[in-house]
C-alpha cells in the first residue's frame, strides 16, 4: 500500500505537464504563474504538481478553495484530480433578506454547509484540438436542518446548490479548445450535473467562447453560455448572460490577466 | 462555421424567453380542464355564481405583501390543507361559475402548485381559463422567486373565447419596481351552453389595483365598465365580479389607523406616507363613488343599500384582529339576480383575507 502511494506521488511529479490558459484541462499552470479573470478564479501554479485556485471576490462571503494535482498519464492522456471545497453559508445568509436582492425568503436562516467535489480530468491533443473529459462526485453537508423552501430556482444556481439538499450528486463534461490562428482560439464545453432523487435533478450547461490572446499575460474572451435543465417547476432553458430589464441576451465579455511570481 | 452560427441562433431562440412576461392589450387566456369531469349538462335552472379572492391558498398567513407580517413562503402541507378547504367550500356553495382572484399556478411561494388544476380536480367544476397578473422567472425581492399568479374563471360548463384583457400599469412606481410588478387584467369567457334565447352568456372576472396611489384604479374600473358595456351593447348577457379593491359608495374610506402595523406611522405630518397604501380610498377625485356607474347600470348581487352592512363585509387584512371590516368584492349582471339568494360567505374568513360572495343568476331575463 505504502509503495502504491509513493509510486502515485512520484508519478505525479514525474509526469506533470504544464500549460497556460487551460483552466479546465488536466494540465497545471507552470510553477509560479498566476491567472485571474473577471469571472474566473485566481489560479496559481504553486509547484509543478500542485495548482490552487480561489474566487477572490467571493472569498470573504463564500470561502472557497480548489487544488489540482497531476496523476500518471493513461496512454497519451494527461490526467489530474481536482478537489473543491466551498462554504456558501455567509453569502446565502446575506441574500436571505427583506426587500430588493432578497433572493431567499427572510423567514429562513441558512445553516452551516460545506460542499466538497472531486473531479477526474483527462486531456489529450487530437486532430489539432485540445480535448478534456471530466467526471466527478459532489457532496453537500448541511450541519442543521436545511428547509427545501430555500432553494434558489435559477439556472446555474439551482443545481450547484442542489447538492446541499440532496447530499450528493455527480458531474461530467467535455472541453474542446482549438487554435484557429496564433492569437485566436475557440473554446467549447458541455457539462452535465445530476442530482439523483432531487426534484429538478439535472442540468446541462454548454459554453462557446472565442478567445483572443493578446499576449501570455492578457486575453479577452467572448461568447455565450446555454443552460437547460429540470427545476422544481419543470424544465427550462436559457441563454446567458441575459439582461432582464432589457429582455435581451448579451455576449459574455471576459478579461483575463496572468503573470509570474518572481 | 455555418453549423456553429445556426446552433447559436437555435439556442438564442430557445433560451430567450422574457424574464418578466408582459402582455398585449388582448390575448388568449390559458384553458384548463378537470382530469375527471363531473356530469354537468345544463337543465334549464338558475345559475349560481361566486367570486372569491383566494389569496393563493395561504389563508391568514402573515404574508409580507398585504398584511403586517413579514413571511413569504408557507409550507406545502399548510397550503394543501387550505386549498382542500377552499375546494370543500366551493363544493358546498355548489356554484356553476366561479370567478377567482389571486390564484397561483407556478409560484415558488406556494410550492409550484397549479391551483387552477387543483380546484378543477377537487370540485364539481370542469372547465377553467386563467390569465396571469404576475409572471416572472424570478422576483429578486423578499425571497419571492419565480411567480405565476392571476385570475381564473372556473365553470361546470365548457368555456369559449377566453380572453385576457390588459389593465393599465401603475404610474406611481420607479421603473425597476414597475418592471417586476403586477400586470393586472380582466379575464372574460363565453359559456356556450348557457346561451339564453339566442343571446350569449359571458363570465367576466377582474382584480383591480390595490395599492396604487395614483388614478390607476380609475383606469381599471373604466376599462371594466367598457368591457361590460361592450357585451351589453352587443345584446348579450354577463355575470361578472371580482376583487375591485374599492369600497361601496357611502363607505368609510380611511382604514389607515385600523390597518396600521407596529412601528408604522400615518396621518402625521412628516410621516413617510401620510396614508397607508391599500387602506385609503380617496386617492383621487371621485374614488369614493368609483363604483356608482356599475351600481347604476347593472344589478348588484348585494344592493348598494346593503353593501355597507357588516354582514356583507368581505375583507380585513390577514393580521388584523378583525375578521372583516369592509366590502371589496362584488358581483354584477346585466340580467338579474334572484332576489334574496345573494350571500357573503363570512364563515370562510379563515381561508383567505377575502370572503366569497355568491348570487343566483335568474334565467328569466332582465
Amino acid at each position: 500500500m505504502k509503495q502504491m502511494i509513493i509510486s502515485l506521488l512520484l508519478s505525479s511529479i514525474i509526469f506533470a505537464e504544464t500549460r497556460i490558459w487551460e483552466s479546465h484541462s488536466a494540465h497545471l499552470l507552470p510553477q509560479k504563474r498566476w491567472e485571474v479573470g473577471l469571472f474566473q478564479p485566481f489560479r496559481y501554479g504553486y509547484s509543478e504538481n500542485l495548482e490552487y485556485s480561489v474566487y477572490p471576490l467571493w472569498f470573504f462571503v463564500m470561502p472557497n478553495l480548489s487544488i489540482k494535482k497531476p496523476h500518471k498519464p493513461i496512454g497519451n492522456f494527461a490526467t489530474a484530480l481536482q478537489y473543491d471545497l466551498v462554504y456558501p453559508t455567509p453569502l446565502l445568509n446575506m441574500i436571505a433578506k427583506k426587500g430588493i436582492m432578497g433572493i431567499i425568503s427572510p423567514d429562513f436562516q441558512m445553516p452551516p454547509m460545506v460542499g466538497l467535489s472531486a473531479t477526474w480530468l483527462i486531456s489529450k491533443n487530437m486532430a489539432d484540438m485540445d480535448i478534456t473529459l471530466n467526471s466527478g462526485l459532489d457532496l453537500g453537508f448541511a450541519f442543521e436542518d436545511l428547509d427545501s423552501r430555500t432553494t434558489i430556482d435559477l439556472p446555474l444556481v439551482y443545481h450547484r446548490l442542489g447538492v446541499y439538499y440532496n447530499t450528493w450528486g455527480v458531474h461530467a463534461g467535455a472541453d474542446i479548445q482549438k487554435n484557429i490562428s496564433e492569437k485566436i482560439c475557440l473554446l467549447a464545453d458541455v457539462d452535465l450535473r445530476l442530482l439523483p432523487g432531487l426534484k429538478g435533478s439535472y442540468s446541462v450547461e454548454h459554453k462557446f467562447l472565442l478567445s483572443w490572446h493578446k499576449s501570455e499575460t492578457f486575453r479577452i474572451l467572448t461568447g455565450y453560455k446555454f443552460v437547460m435543465g429540470d427545476y422544481p417547476y419543470g424544465s427550462d432553458m436559457r441563454i446567458l448572460p441575459y439582461l432582464p430589464l432589457a429582455e435581451s441576451w448579451v455576449p459574455i465579455v471576459e478579461l483575463q490577466w496572468a503573470g509570474k511570481k518572481k | 462555421m455555418k453549423k456553429i452560427i445556426s446552433t447559436f441562433f437555435v439556442l438564442l431562440i430557445l433560451g430567450c424567453e422574457p424574464f418578466v412576461t408582459q402582455f398585449p392589450d388582448s390575448s388568449d387566456a390559458v384553458i384548463y380542464e378537470a382530469a375527471d369531469k363531473t356530469a354537468a349538462s345544463y337543465d334549464g335552472g338558475n345559475i349560481k355564481v361566486v367570486t372569491w379572492n383566494i389569496r393563493f391558498g395561504i389563508g391568514r398567513f402573515p404574508f409580507f405583501g398585504d398584511s403586517c407580517g413579514d413571511s413569504v413562503i408557507l409550507d406545502d402541507s399548510s397550503i394543501e390543507k387550505i386549498m382542500a378547504a377552499i375546494a370543500d367550500s366551493l363544493n358546498a356553495i355548489d356554484a356553476d361559475i366561479v370567478l377567482l382572484q389571486e390564484v397561483d399556478v407556478a409560484s415558488k411561494r406556494t410550492g409550484y402548485m397549479d391551483q387552477v388544476q387543483y380546484l378543477l380536480d377537487n370540485t364539481n367544476l370542469n372547465y377553467g381559463c386563467y390569465a396571469s397578473m404576475w409572471k416572472a422567472d424570478y422576483i429578486p425581492s423578499d425571497g419571492i422567486g419565480r411567480i405565476d399568479a392571476g385570475n381564473a374563471i372556473l365553470s361546470k360548463y365548457e368555456l369559449a373565447d377566453a380572453e385576457r384583457i390588459k389593465l393599465s400599469l401603475r404610474t406611481d412606481q420607479k421603473s425597476h419596481v414597475k418592471y417586476f410588478y403586477l400586470r393586472r387584467n380582466i379575464v372574460k369567457a363565453r359559456i356556450p351552453e348557457l346561451g339564453i334565447g339566442g343571446k350569449d352568456l359571458y363570465a367576466v372576472d377582474i382584480h383591480a389595483t390595490a395599492f396604487a396611489t395614483d388614478d390607476t384604479k380609475q383606469k381599471h374600473i373604466d376599462k371594466y365598465v367598457e368591457t361590460l358595456a361592450s357585451i351589453h351593447d352587443g345584446g348579450d348577457y354577463f355575470v361578472t365580479g371580482g376583487d375591485l379593491n374599492s369600497v361601496p359608495p357611502g363607505s368609510v374610506t380611511d382604514f389607515c389607523e385600523s390597518d396600521m402595523c407596529a412601528g408604522e406611522d400615518y396621518h402625521t405630518e412628516g410621516a413617510e406616507e401620510y396614508h397607508k397604501e391599500g387602506s385609503y380610498f380617496e386617492n383621487f377625485n371621485g374614488e369614493p363613488d368609483l363604483l356608482l356607474p356599475l351600481y347604476n347600470a347593472y344589478d348588484a348581487a348585494i344592493d348598494s343599500s346593503d353593501a355597507n352592512l357588516s354582514s356583507h363585509f368581505t375583507h380585513a387584512p390577514s393580521t388584523s384582529d378583525i375578521k372583516y371590516d369592509r366590502k371589496l368584492d362584488y358581483l354584477f349582471t346585466n340580467g338579474s339576480w334572484v332576489s334574496g339568494a345573494s350571500k357573503t360567505h363570512q364563515d370562510a374568513w379563515e381561508l383567505s383575507d377575502h370572503m366569497p360572495v355568491s348570487a343566483v343568476f335568474s334565467l328569466g331575463g332582465e
